[in-house]
């Protein structure tokens, strides 16, 4: 009988994850089709609409858990140096669009800085589903019907090594109280009905930290009411091309 | 009328594409559930596609393969590759596709490329 290395094994797994994902993918397909459709008809009244909208936003919240999932699979045993610098503004602006997609039922303005030389991160693909992750959690977290988010960048020198730091903020997001007074991770241990919540908070920083770089919460104006909420994540800059 | 040969081995997505298209003024010419068939389809039929639509992960041949194979046969065929491997689009370029969708895509999105690529 053939012996299975853990080499082995760990290429079955990811085999399957491919097959189950890939499969989720063409489901979500279908619905997001048949959604369009049913939109598309003329006859739909606008309550039937709202909720006809509200389910596109959900397949395209389970494609990113997908595609997630994926990019963990694929990022976990990289070392940052292998991969390949990613421009911010690109990821950014495609990042603006797919979410205010994403959210039909929602009225979403995204404020971007404006570009320059020098705005490239480590991160190839995992940095650009980074943006996006960033965006999407950030909605997840504001009730409102109009949101307005801005996305800043500055530069940071962190452990002597050159970083871009990715602010988003929205001051009409309600942050999960876990999220503050403890690290994130825990909130996982205690109540798993808020840290649903913060699954993609929980993305944003395990990405952020496989890529090298790092990841924090923080309210928006702490004094004041509605807190807001920002999210910092801080990458690797990579060099000029 | 723009006709569309549609391949990819999930039954429901020949359907959803079947059921959209026809809405949208399309002419479905054949349908094929693997590269393979595709190819056998598009060499024996006399009736070439305007546009083919094509999957990347099938059993038998896969897209790109099938893919290349079409554009062996005519050159200028037009190929809208679909797919949810998103690192295949460039292989997919490379053998001929004339361009990539990512699934899930917005069958809006898939009909702008469909009358941007009709019209070239």
């Amino acid at each position: 009988m053939k012996t299975e290395t853990p080499k082995n094994r760990e290429q079955k797994f990811a085999y399957y994850m491919d097959l189950l994902s890939h499969d989720v993918l063409n489901n979500n397909q279908a619905v997001l089709g048949y959604l369009e459709l049913i939109l598309a008809s003329g006859v739909v009244d606008k309550k039937t609409r709202k909720y006809a909208e509200k389910a596109v936003s959900h397949i395209r919240t389970s494609t990113i858990l997908v595609d997630n999932v994926k990019r963990l699979m694929t990022t976990r045993d990289m070392d940052p140096s292998e991969l390949k610098p990613t421009d911010l503004m690109v990821a950014m602006n495609s990042a603006e669009r797919d979410v205010v997609r994403m959210f039909p039922d929602r009225k979403i303005t995204v404020k971007t800085p404006s570009g320059g030389p020098g705005m490239r991160v480590i991160g190839d693909n995992a940095a650009t589903d980074l943006v996006l992750n960033l965006l999407v959690s950030m909605v997840r977290l504001d009730p409102s019907d109009a949101i307005t988010l801005e996305l800043k960048v500055s530069e940071q020198i962190v452990q002597g090594r050159e970083c871009l730091q990715i602010t988003l903020e929205d001051p009409t997001a309600q942050m999960p109280r876990m999220a503050k007074d403890k690290p994130i991770e825990d909130a996982y241990q205690e109540d798993s009905s808020i840290a649903v919540r913060m699954v993609g908070i929980l993305y944003c920083k395990m990405m952020a930290v496989m890529l090298g770089g790092g990841f924090e919460v923080r309210e928006l104006s702490p004094k004041t009411e509605p807190k807001g909420a920002a999210f910092v994540a801080t990458l690797l800059k990579a060099g000029e091309p | 009328m723009t006709s569309v040969l549609i391949v990819d081995d999930e039954l429901f997505i020949v359907e959803l594409y079947r059921d959209i298209l026809q809405l949208r003024g399309y002419k479905i010419v054949g349908t094929a559930f693997d590269g393979e068939e595709a190819v056998r389809k598009y060499s024996s039929n006399s009736e070439k596609p305007d546009v083919v639509i094509m999957d990347h992960r099938m059993p038998v041949m896969n897209g790109v393969q099938a893919t290349r194979e079409i554009i062996k046969m005519n050159p200028k065929q037009k190929v809208i590759f679909v797919s949810a491997d998103v690192m295949v689009e460039k292989e997919a370029r490379e053998a001929g596709a004339i361009d990539f969708l990512p699934k899930p895509f917005r069958m809006d999105d898939l009909i702008e490329k469909m009358q941007k690529v009709s019209a070239q």
